[in-house]
């Protein structure tokens, strides 16, 4: 085959190979991983393995908080106080687990988050069950033991507040029973427990109206009213009452759900007033009462409805690895404060935040360079508010860049590679052992000897400096170097890398001889 | 000589490049991918008593077709339909069954994936292709309505409408089946558990369903008109006889040439 031909057949080869690469550039699926999707899946391989959360265990979760219910409503009928707080705390421990995997795995705005609701709802109706049960018996005990007319009459005005607010209370948890126990059938966890729990919770009640305290319903001298009887975020409440018979200036306790939520003072006109702002209180049912002293007022009820909210987010750059999020949170207008506001980055990693007194909230999330995508959530714990999320949001992360060191780190490399070589050059050039070297151009040249008074070592060292320097060779050669170089003087140079490498001691008689050497005297030496 | 030899070699290496170049594609559930969404990893029989498997049906079946099909599961052939885009609905029909894919895209929580479509789904009923399996990964499959289930999502799956990730405006959770059957008729709402990259997640999904072959209206084609051409030429013994002839002409004619000289 001629030259011509051959060289014409690799050029065909190389161009047919070169467009196959080309066809290969404009579809790049040999070397990057893009097309690792389609509408019909994805590659397993390229995908992330993560989940979004241990969604396996929520509906285990939604049984046992079930079976919780169950569990605490039986112990408090049976007045077994003790287990009863020990289920209860086991029951708050298990409802923050929950509340923690629907946050995680984000389904707030679904059933699941409605059982969620429920379910808090459930809990604090039962504790409060729990502490009016408790307190109930200590009345009936101290209506034993109190002889005094005026302290047997506040106990039955309290022992009148707790029947009817267990009354009120059992109301509530049983308006829940269809909700709860639709969502937990769909999801195929046990209802039984929670259906038992209803029926046990109505027992307790109802043992409390059988016994009344005190010999008779009463009816109390200090009275309450909520005006108006509903209520939603933001709005507020009058809670009202007049004390016949008592002293203006008198306090006056005034209780939201069992907890105190203020103390007013009793008007000349024997009247108090508390303005109840509806903040961060369950949407449903509530109970007021009020105490002045002894006497216990009725119980007065008030309902919470919820409100839808929104949630705002803007994303801007910080610098090159953190992005500020800022965005309002509003209840039909009204500005949600103080509640916790969570950021969802790429829908896994959550960050919280919070709102201000104008429910606005600002956080600073450092993120990996790249594109990103935000989400801002409320989910309402805790608030009779709905659960609500922002559009998402993009964010393109710069990242920090390359670092300067590892350039400076080479640069300096490059320029100590440079000096060394440059310094090596000569002594990288060594006669060839084959030839014998090259007579060096001696220039000799008087030293100045100064080795009198130095230990031997010190001695050799400057006589092997005086005759390296007579002979014009130069400082950065050894003492081999120099015998190659100098052969007439190698019985010097040797004996002085003896001298310097061995560790051997010159004698007097070496250093010497040595010095006439180096002196220019015999070369022998 | 040794100028030749290396073009030659060069000659071959090049042409094996360019026939490995013409012969593969990157069409979805095709044979001749390689690729990661190809079949050509999936092993396939010509026993007429294997599982017939249709693939991603794309072609419309005729009533001799469906007449053919009835007949083989009157026989007690096993008939497996995968398809996810409710392209295999006529057929069922037209095979009287009440089985019915459901295309949609279905996303779950209940996964380890990033993925939401990617997720496992639980074997439920007793049959021997899910022998000895309890979980199935499921990539972006479709809902099976009618017959007797064989694998269902867990109950935390949902029909992402929009697409955004997560339950949203009237997205609800709900179980549901991705596979069912009735008698020798199953229907697999995921045809993507034979591609290349879905055989190695499960291997006992796949044993189990052997012997198996690919009914020609599946989505394992090409449209590659090389390959097509090579596939003719395979099955033509006539063209393949002729393009020998077209190969041994050359050399013989250049011996025969050398000769006279």
């Amino acid at each position: 085959m001629n030259a011509r031909a051959s060289h014409a057949i690799l050029a065909a080869a190389a161009v047919l190979v070169l467009l196959l690469l080309a066809g290969e550039a404009v579809d790049p699926v040999l070397y990057t991983a893009e097309n690792t999707s389609t509408a019909a899946h994805a590659d397993p391989a390229t995908v992330k393995e993560r989940s979004p959360g241990n969604a396996a265990a929520l509906v285990p979760l939604m049984d046992d908080l079930l079976g919780q219910t169950g569990t605490l409503a039986l112990t408090i009928k049976l007045k077994d106080y003790e287990s009863a707080e020990r289920d209860l705390a086991r029951y708050s421990d298990l409802s923050a687990q929950f509340d923690k995997l629907v946050v995680t795995l984000d389904v707030s705005g679904t059933d699941v988050g409605e059982f969620q609701q429920n379910n808090r709802q459930n809990q604090e109706a039962l504790a409060t069950l729990l502490n009016d049960t408790r307190r109930f018996e200590d009345l009936k005990r101290l209506e034993i033991e109190v002889q005094d007319g005026e302290q047997r009459m506040a106990i039955a005005y309290e022992g009148e507040a707790l029947r009817q607010k267990m009354r009120e209370g059992f109301a509530s948890y049983a308006k829940r029973e269809t909700a709860t126990t639709r969502i937990a059938e769909h999801y195929g966890a046990n209802a039984t427990p929670y259906q038992e729990s209803v029926e046990d919770f109505a027992e307790v009640a109802d043992a409390a109206d059988d016994r009344p305290t005190g010999g008779g319903t009463v009816r109390s001298p200090l009275g309450i009213a909520v005006t108006p009887d509903t209520g939603r975020y933001g709005e507020t409440l009058r809670i009202a009452g007049r004390y016949a018979g008592g002293t203006p200036g008198t306090a006056v306790e005034v209780y939201v759900d069992s907890r105190v939520a203020a103390t007013v003072a009793l008007d000349a006109d024997g009247t108090y007033a508390y303005p109840y702002r509806v903040g961060r209180v369950l949407a449903g049912p509530h109970l007021a009462y009020a105490t002045a002293g002894g006497v216990y007022s009725g119980v007065a009820t008030f309902e919470v409805f919820p409100k839808n909210t929104t949630i705002t987010l803007a994303a801007a750059e910080v610098n090159a690895t953190a992005v500020a999020c800022t965005g309002n949170l509003t209840a039909e207008d009204r500005p949600v404060t103080g509640a916790p506001v969570l950021l969802r980055v790429d829908d896994g990693t959550l960050v919280a935040g919070e709102t201000d007194g104008n429910g606005t909230y600002r956080t600073e999330i450092v993120l990996p360079a790249g594109e990103h995508t935000l989400r801002a959530e409320f989910h309402a714990a805790g608030y009779p508010l709905n659960a609500s999320g922002s559009e998402a949001a993009t964010v393109l992360i710069r990242g920090e860049g390359l670092s300067p060191l590892p350039f400076i780190a080479a640069i300096a490399a490059a320029l100590g590679t440079g000096w060394y070589l440059r310094r090596r050059r000569p002594e990288e050039s060594p006669p060839a052992a084959a030839e014998p070297p090259a007579e060096p151009e001696i220039i000799e040249t008087e030293p100045e000897v100064t080795a009198a008074g130095l230990p031997p070592r010190e001695a050799a060292t400057v006589l092997f400096r005086a005759l390296r320097a007579r002979l014009g060779l130069p400082e950065t050669k050894t003492p081999r170097d120099c015998a190659l170089l100098a052969p007439d003087h190698a019985g010097f140079f040797e004996r002085y890398e003896r001298i310097r490498y061995a560790g051997e001691i010159p004698t007097e008689e070496e250093l010497t001889s040595m010095e006439k050497v180096a002196l220019g005297g015999d070369p022998d030496a | 000589m040794r100028e030749t030899w290396t073009v030659l070699l060069i000659l071959l290496l090049a042409g094996a490049a360019a026939y490995a170049h013409a012969t593969t594609t990157t069409e979805e559930f095709s044979r001749y991918n390689v690729g990661w969404n190809g079949t050509s990893a999936l092993t396939v029989d010509e026993d007429p008593g294997a599982t017939l498997l249709i693939l991603a049906p794309e072609k419309p079946f005729t009533p001799e077709e469906v007449g053919y099909l009835r007949m083989f599961l009157d026989d007690g052939g096993s008939l497996l339909v995968a398809d996810e885009e409710g392209n295999a609905n006529q057929l069922l029909a037209d095979l009287g069954s009440t089985i019915r894919v459901r295309p949609g895209n279905l996303s779950s929580l209940d996964r380890g994936h990033t993925d939401p479509g990617l997720f496992r789904g639980y074997v439920v009923g007793n049959s021997t292709l899910f022998a000895g399996i309890e979980t199935l990964l499921t990539n972006r499959p479709a809902a099976i309505e009618g017959g007797e289930p064989l694998v269902e999502t867990s109950v935390l799956t949902w029909d992402d409408g929009d697409g955004d990730g997560r339950v949203s405006g009237d997205e609800t959770f709900a179980r549901r089946v991705v596979c069912a059957r009735e008698g020798n008729l199953t229907v697999l709402g995921d045809p993507s558990l034979f591609v290349n990259a879905m055989l190695a997640e499960n291997p006992a999904f796949i044993e189990n369903l052997q012997p198996v072959r690919i009914d020609v209206h599946s989505r394992t084609g090409t449209a590659n008109p090389i390959i097509n051409t090579r596939v003719w030429i395979q099955q033509t013994p006539l063209a393949a006889a002729a393009l020998a002839a077209l190969a041994v002409l050359p050399v013989a004619w250049h011996f025969g040439r050398k000769r006279d000289d």
